[in-house]
């Protein structure tokens, strides 16, 4: 099936990014060029649909990503005519594709460049400003990126893309309680966001398990961790990357019980006893190898989850019964 | 079930059809004996309510009816938030499908997948790095 | 027992195609030009500098912490409560914080708040003048008219309203004066509009002034608010909160509601 037009292409994978990339021409040439600027020209036209819009933003994305500039700029031009030059996200978009067509370093400082003399005149330029961290990181600059991320925060604290972001450039650099914190302000902003939720799991577990970590956070970010992977699950039910979280969190745990439980400061999540542990561990084993085997199966209603996720499920169901331990 | 559903609404409103018009002759012939029935007595006609049967049919019809149409509704969409993010992740665009096999226009997947996904902060020059060793990938895998 | 006579009044049928329609078709035009005036005066939305952006977006940040405490740990909303707390006391989110502590200035000196009130002005303008024109202009022409029958009967506390201009004691409220027949245009082409123009036209003024009553969030920003006192008020709400989680005891919660 053909991906929607309508969603973000980012994530999606390579093989569906070219589909949805091959529609671009036959979608500029089926919508012809209306946009019209004059008061006139917008009374007769047919009224115009914000989806439209969205779909050359999202043929940008992918046509850029498949390597088809021709159509990444009629879309763009389309854009321009209908928002004009000095719209923001048009900004971004056309930075965007300069980002693209650069062939060296050279290039992208000069992209940089524009975009500081964007943001001289215009300090709220939050999208150009958003490519600028995304080029500092891409050109390697990771501290450079976050500092700047920083500073586009303190003025603008609910951008929730902005503080994920803010947090994965962090992890990049491994700094653990960075990204931790500036995930927890997107959950801030997004209370019931299930995926964060997980993601702040993830966050918590790595950050347990990375050297370095003593005793007393080490357990107070496993312990954080198998609650925040409790709450996703408890927002969403079956959710797959949940219970791999909460298998491998309380996994963790009962593999080196036997390290002394110290004392943790008062205000910081602590570790439940061990049975609950065990019949969390025995709930997420269930539910996963219920999830594979359904998904395996193609069951109707099991066919959302993505492939490498149930695969990857798969893999640490079969390590588990592998090395034995059965609790 | 849908033949089945059809058939009951049909009869369904057959019934109703068949009451309104009872009622209806009902009313007609009261109001004749009214009119030739005022000359002869002075007594004010009180007003004769519906029989019992044609309220009785009215009534079990509008219900057959309602059974009709409630069997062939689609099942209900979710209100729990739990259940309503369960099945975007357990079924994705399958599970928001109406009756012509379209995913629902509002359908956008998980809405909190953009703090991940990031479009607005997108490295498109990795993306591209990745898709072209895609392409030279499955290239290799076909020439073979 | 005598019947009420049935009321006939022999009207010309000329009335109906000279009157009624062109009232009608006024007011529907009318409408759609209100849509497009409004459409074509409205003024971009107002371009907020870093330091606004950051004074606003301060106070919404400490709000959606105050309300979303219970996603975070006790130790992390300790950390952010207090950071917040003091930003919020020592006036660092303010725009211009040297004026921490002096009355808000007065909103008619300050060209920022004179463009909204523009603004409204400009919409208020739209509704009024084609009012106050159509308005004289069949007071004008066809006061005094009675131009149609309404199908069902009524009482007679409508006849104020349905016979204005036409001063006659016994008439049956069915009849309908032109006037009238004006406003109950104003208040029922609504729909009408919605299928010429979609959903969000700006032609009905009814639907314009429902917005205007409706809830004043606009107004958390608004011109002669002093954002001092909302700072110090929310650092007094952030300071008041009893911290709890939802992830305590989330295991136990999850444990009870799923069995495998």
């Amino acid at each position: 099936m053909a991906p929607s037009v309508f969603r973000s292409p980012v994530q999606l994978p390579p093989a569906e990014a070219l589909e949805l990339s091959k529609q671009a021409p036959a979608i500029l040439r089926s919508s012809a060029n209306t946009a019209s600027t004059s008061a006139i020209g917008a009374i007769f036209s047919a009224p115009e649909k914000p989806e439209e819009w969205i779909t050359y933003e999202n043929l940008i994305l992918s046509s850029l990503r498949t390597g088809d500039d021709k159509a990444a700029n009629q879309c763009l031009a389309r854009l321009v005519a209908r928002f004009g030059e000095n719209n923001e996200r048009v900004m971004a978009l056309r930075g965007l594709i300069k980002e693209a067509e650069a062939q060296n370093d050279g290039e992208l400082e000069k992209i940089l460049k524009e975009y500081d003399q964007i943001l001289s005149e215009n300090d709220t330029n939050i999208p150009i400003a958003k490519r600028r961290v995304a080029l500092l990181r891409s050109m390697g600059r990771l501290s450079d990126a976050a500092s700047t991320l920083v500073q586009l925060l303190d003025f603008s604290p609910t951008d929730a893309e902005a503080w994920s972001e803010l947090s994965d450039l962090y992890l990049a650099q491994g700094l653990y309680p960075q990204a931790i914190y500036a995930e927890e302000e997107v959950l801030v902003l997004a209370p019931n966001a299930w995926n964060v939720h997980a993601r702040l799991g993830e966050l918590q577990y790595m950050a347990a398990t990375a050297s370095g970590a003593d005793g007393g956070s080490y357990q107070k970010h496993l312990a954080e961790a198998l609650k925040r992977f409790s709450r996703s699950i408890e927002l969403c039910d079956d959710y797959l990357r949940g219970y791999y979280g909460l298998k491998l969190v309380t996994g963790t745990i009962l593999k080196d019980s036997g390290k002394p439980a110290k004392l943790t400061d008062e205000g910081d999540f602590v570790l439940p006893d061990t049975k609950t542990i065990e019949r969390l561990n025995e709930l997420a084993t269930a539910k996963l190898a219920e999830i594979v085997r359904h998904s395996t199966a193609q069951d109707r209603g099991w066919r959302g989850y993505s492939a490498a996720e149930v695969a990857a499920a798969r893999e640490l169901l079969s390590e588990d019964s592998s090395s034995g331990i059965v609790r | 079930m849908t033949f089945i559903s059809k058939a009951i609404t049909a009869v369904g409103g057959i019934l109703l059809a068949h009451a309104c018009y009872s009622a209806q002759e009902h009313s007609a012939l009261q109001s004749f004996r009214a009119t030739s029935g005022a000359a002869l007595t002075s007594a004010p006609t009180t007003a004769v309510s519906l029989p019992l049967d044609i309220v009785l049919e009215t009534i079990v019809s509008t219900f057959i009816i309602l059974l009709g149409l409630v069997l062939v509704t689609r099942p209900l969409r979710p209100i729990q938030w739990r259940e309503w993010a369960g099945k975007i992740e357990r079924e994705g665009e399958e599970g928001f499908k109406d009756s012509n096999g379209e995913v629902n226009k509002d359908y956008i997947g998980n809405p909190f997948a953009i703090f991940e996904s990031r479009p607005n902060f997108v490295d498109i020059r990795k993306q591209r790095k990745e898709f072209a060793q895609w392409v030279k990938k499955e290239g290799g895998q076909k020439a073979q | 027992m005598a019947q009420v006579p049935v009321q006939t009044i022999h009207r010309d049928p000329q009335l109906f195609y000279w009157i009624l329609f062109p009232i009608t078709i006024v007011m529907v035009l009318t409408g759609i030009l209100r849509h497009y005036a409004t459409v074509l005066m409205a003024s971009a939305p107002k371009k907020l500098d870093q330091k606004t952006m950051r004074e606003q977006r301060g106070l919404v940040h400490g709000i959606n912490v105050r309300g979303n405490f219970h996603t975070l740990s006790k130790r992390s909303f300790n950390a952010r409560r207090d950071a917040l707390i003091t930003a919020y006391e020592s006036g660092a989110y303010l725009k211009d914080p040297e004026n921490q502590g002096q009355p808000p200035p007065n909103p008619l000196s300050d060209p920022g708040s004179m463009e909204g009130m523009m603004g409204m002005m400009k919409n208020q303008m739209a509704m009024i003048i084609p009012n106050t024109l159509i308005m004289s202009w069949i007071n004008a022409f066809f006061s005094g008219y009675v131009i149609m029958k309404l199908p069902f009967p009524l009482t007679i506390k409508f006849k104020s309203m349905l016979q204005a201009g036409v001063a006659t004691k016994d008439m049956d409220p069915r009849w309908m004066s032109s006037i009238s027949w004006y406003f109950l245009c104003i208040f029922g082409l609504q729909s009408v509009f919605n299928f010429i123009l979609g959903n969000d036209n700006a032609a009905n003024q009814m639907a314009q002034q429902m917005g205007q009553m409706g809830p004043q969030t606009a107004q958390m920003f608004g011109p002669g608010v002093d954002p001092n006192k909302q700072f110090l008020a929310e650092a007094e709400n952030l300071a008041v909160i009893d911290h709890y989680s939802v992830l305590d005891n989330v295991e136990d919660r999850l444990l009870k509601s799923i069995r495998v």
